[in-house]
């Protein structure tokens, strides 16, 4: 088995949920190797720390308000219907002055900068400014194979380590 | 009456000039794609998101993950348009313009009046960023995750 294999499987592999034979095949390429053990040993701690939180999360819970706001919810959805009698047909000359206005939009667009070719990551993204509410915790991960980046927001009030 | 015919005509020909230059600026727009994302602890993950399976899960270290609205709309340079993500929250996206073949935005995230995070990006055009937002009652309602595509 490669590393580019077993890193296909890492996801499976730590929730066990390969079949017998390739878990055993997993198991010994990272047994063997230093890189893809490292990877396991990170996916694991991770999924153990968030299993912690979790359940800490899952012992404070208190449902007394759930169906309270149910209901509140059911009786704010009924007064939703107005929007239904609003006539399906608009007058022609209205159509007409809104695709005008497109038109006149369409010679207001402004293009976009000129493109400058260079080779990047395919979701390479580059924070260039970043502003949070006050009180609000952001965090920045970037995937280091794909360079996917994350944008995580914690609302302020909250508490949510993990 | 053929002064007639010749102004229904004339009308027609305005009519589908009108409607060629109104459809212009969507060729040139920017597509902008929202998929908002439930990730949890447990349970099955939609097939539309496996290929995103396993950077999801080295980012958020959560499993299971499912599709809760997808919304992909052309997005006309310098003018705002808000994306409805579920929890009555909103994504506003402002196209800038290209620079090194990556889509320059400014993205806001809103609950309700109060802006989350505000920013300015660089994403690389067709390229796919994250946001992820912390439930409200903690971890074990999973996390939002709302994935933002660009593609000129």
């Amino acid at each position: 088995m490669t590393c580019a294999e077993a890193e296909q499987l890492l996801d499976s592999f730590v929730d066990a949920e390969l079949p017998g034979s390739m878990l055993l095949e997993v198991a010994r390429h990272a047994g063997s190797c230093p890189a893809c053990d490292r990877a396991v040993r990170e996916v694991t701690t991770l999924r153990e720390s968030v299993e912690r939180v979790v359940r800490r999360e899952v012992e404070g819970v208190d449902l007394s308000g759930v169906w309270p706001a149910v209901e509140r919810r059911i009786g704010r959805s009924g007064t939703r219907g107005v929007w239904r009698h609003v006539p399906r047909q608009l007058p022609v000359w209205g159509a007409v002055a809104a695709l005008a206005a497109g038109a006149l939009l369409w010679l207001r667009t402004p293009q976009p900068e000129t493109v400058r070719v260079t080779h990047a990551r395919p979701n390479q993204a580059v924070i260039e400014r970043l502003v949070s509410s006050e009180g609000a915790r952001v965090g920045i991960m970037k995937d280091r194979k794909y360079g996917t980046t994350l944008i995580m927001v914690s609302a302020p009030g909250e508490d949510t380590a993990q | 009456m053929k002064h007639r015919a010749a102004r229904v005509v004339l009308i027609g020909l305005s009519a589908a000039t009108v409607v060629l230059l109104a459809m212009a600026p969507v060729a040139h727009a920017l597509s902008v794609q929202v998929t908002t994302v439930q990730a949890s602890l447990e349970g099955p993950s939609d097939a539309q998101l496996l290929p995103f399976r396993p950077r999801l899960r080295r980012l958020v270290g959560y499993r299971a993950f499912r599709v809760i609205r997808v919304e992909s709309r052309p997005c006309i340079w310098r003018t705002q348009e808000a994306f409805v993500i579920p929890g009555g929250r909103l994504l506003h996206v402002l196209p800038k313009g290209m620079r090194e073949q990556a889509v320059v935005m400014q993205v806001q995230l809103l609950e309700g009046l109060r802006s989350l995070v505000d920013t300015d990006v660089r994403l690389q055009n067709r390229g796919v960023m994250l946001f992820g937002v912390d439930p409200e009652r903690g971890p074990a309602d999973g996390v939002l995750i709302i994935m933002l595509k660009a593609e000129e």
